[in-house]
């Protein structure tokens, strides 16, 4: 009987019903009203997505306070990348004693975004920036380099171009 | 006319449900299935012959990439492995934080699964929690290791980073809130009829089937045998920790949803013992730069959401690269119970055979 009973009334959908219920009046009571700072999404790319200080983004050279690439060409981070991304021509620049790479090629549609190389790094001259949006629309955009060429690692990625903020 | 034919068909490559590339051919006899037969690797990629062409530091890399869902875990495995080889002894603080990263992962293993299995089975509502709370498990693996799936958690010898500040925070706020969650889906799946319907008694494996085809994990559990590695053979800090390992004896999805339910709350449990018991102190061993194996070979076995995952290492004399390399992968070994599962069963069922073991694709086919 008892049984019959439980099979008669769906209580077990009820409850679960009763779930998805408070859920839906939380939302569409609180939706659109600015004093409700809670919402579990966030409208991606209207508003910026704030990222994790640790986070790997994309790999850039840093400069010293005299506006000189800091790196050496020591060839760390050459070596110590997984999918070989990174290649480093040395090379002389006069009034700096140490070697000075001529080319830094970084070849991002290979990379992993492990952050390898940073940690390699002995001299603090290469970090992963907060970058994320690394879309393009020509695979040679792909291809970056150090200063001079059209995409290089001091600037933003085209897609940052793109952003809302530029409509 | 119609008696004795069979018709045969293809559940994927390209089926939602199959969790990934996984082709299984069907042979029906109406809606009874006769015979299965799962075929893999459309997701090949060599990761064991890539990582003999990489240094031991490198290979991490590639562990990430194998399960997806648990790259922490897979993580854990590699550098154990590897610590084993060259005989490293890790911080006491590396191990707290090495298992509560990797049971942060199990809980997210473990809600992807329970999204993806009761979205397979016709369930959206929990699919859309799960996700929820699976969103700040990235989170914290993002605040930690600074990625949200390809983690490269840790390092040979420890961790590369200490905790960021207000990592603890976040990490007990999501404690506190998770229980309650818990609850929900439980409330909205466990006594659920339509659910209960779909689960019990479908796709049965008994214990000593389990055993012989070598399943592992909560598969193996549900079946009533109490076999964990983190109880059996402790590694990282689970020695320390107070933990049960969760069983049911029906063998069938249902009871295999009870265990990963009750393994979350456990999971919780040992997150809460981390935290609490955190010790001081450095969280990287000293180690050469260049790094040369001693002894000839290891195999080091964990448990990683889906089960026994084991890495085989083999070191040469002077070589900065590994021999050979091999993973047990559990997801591939807990498929090949797929055709038993099966066999016999409904059309209908396979979804839930196949959303049931949770396997992932990048790790099964590597």
């Amino acid at each position: 009987m008892n049984k019959f009973l439980r099979t008669l009334i769906p209580s077990d959908i009820a409850k679960g019903m009763a779930i998805t219920g408070k859920h839906f009046c939380k939302v569409f009571f609180t939706a659109n009203r600015r004093k409700v700072p809670f919402h579990i999404v966030s409208e991606y790319p209207e508003v910026v997505a704030k990222v994790q200080p640790r986070y790997r983004g994309r790999l850039t050279l840093l400069k010293d306070e005299q506006g000189e690439i800091k790196c050496v060409c020591c060839l760390a981070c050459e070596k110590i990348c997984p999918t070989q991304v990174i290649t480093i021509e040395k090379g002389k620049k006069e009034g700096r004693k140490m070697p000075y790479p001529v080319r830094y090629d970084f070849e991002m549609e290979r990379c992993i975004f492990c952050e390898f190389c940073v940690e390699s790094c002995g001299f603090d001259s290469i970090i992963l920036n907060h970058q994320f949006e690394l879309a393009t629309y020509n695979r040679e955009d792909f291809s970056l380099g150090m200063e001079g060429l059209s995409q290089n690692m001091f600037e933003p990625s085209p897609v940052g171009k793109f952003s809302v903020a530029d409509d | 006319m119609f008696k004795n034919e069979e018709m045969e068909i293809n559940l994927g490559p390209q089926h939602p449900s199959t969790h990934g590339v996984l082709r299984v051919k069907l042979r029906l006899d109406g809606e009874t299935i006769t015979h299965c037969k799962p075929v893999i690797g459309y997701l090949h990629r060599g990761v064991e012959k890539i990582c003999e062409n990489q240094t031991f530091f490198q290979g991490q890399v590639w562990t990430d990439r194998m399960d997806y869902c648990s790259a922490v875990a897979n993580n854990l495995g590699w550098a154990e492995a590897n610590e084993k080889l060259f005989g490293i002894t890790v911080p006491r603080r590396a191990q707290y934080i090495r298992t509560l990263l990797n049971e942060f992962n199990r809980l997210a293993s473990h809600l992807i699964w329970l999204a993806t299995h009761a979205l397979d089975i016709g369930a959206m509502t929990v699919f859309l929690y799960a996700f929820r709370e699976r969103e700040d498990i990235l989170d914290m693996n993002e605040a930690f290791c600074g990625s949200r799936l390809t983690t490269t958690a840790f390092r040979i010898g420890g961790l590369r980073e200490d905790m960021p500040p207000g990592f603890e925070k976040m990490a007990r706020k999501f404690l506190a809130k998770f229980p309650t969650c818990l609850e929900e889906y439980e409330n909205l799946l466990s006594e659920n009829r339509i659910w209960k319907k779909r689960t019990v008694g479908v796709a049965m494996l008994s214990a000593e089937d389990a055993i012989a085809l070598g399943v592992t994990g909560p598969v193996l559990r549900a079946a009533g045998v109490p076999y964990d590695i983190r109880k059996a053979f402790p590694y990282a800090a689970y020695g320390e920790m107070d933990f049960e390992v969760p069983t049911q004896t029906a063998a069938d999805t249902y009871a295999r949803y009870l265990v990963r339910m009750a393994e979350m709350r456990q999971s919780a449990r040992i997150i809460q013992q981390c935290l609490d018991g955190m010790p001081e102190g450095p969280v990287m061993a000293k180690i050469p730069k260049i790094l040369k194996p001693e002894v000839n070979e290891v195999y080091h076995a964990t448990e990683a959401p889906k089960g026994e995952i084991g890495y085989y290492l083999v070191g040469e004399k002077g070589s900065t690269n590994p021999y050979r390399f091999h993973v047990r992968a559990p997801g591939f070994i807990n498929l090949q119970s797929l055709p038993k599962m099966a066999e016999g069963g409904l059309i209908a069922d396979i979804v839930a055979a196949i959303g049931t073991l949770d396997i992932v694709l990048g790790e099964i086919d590597r």
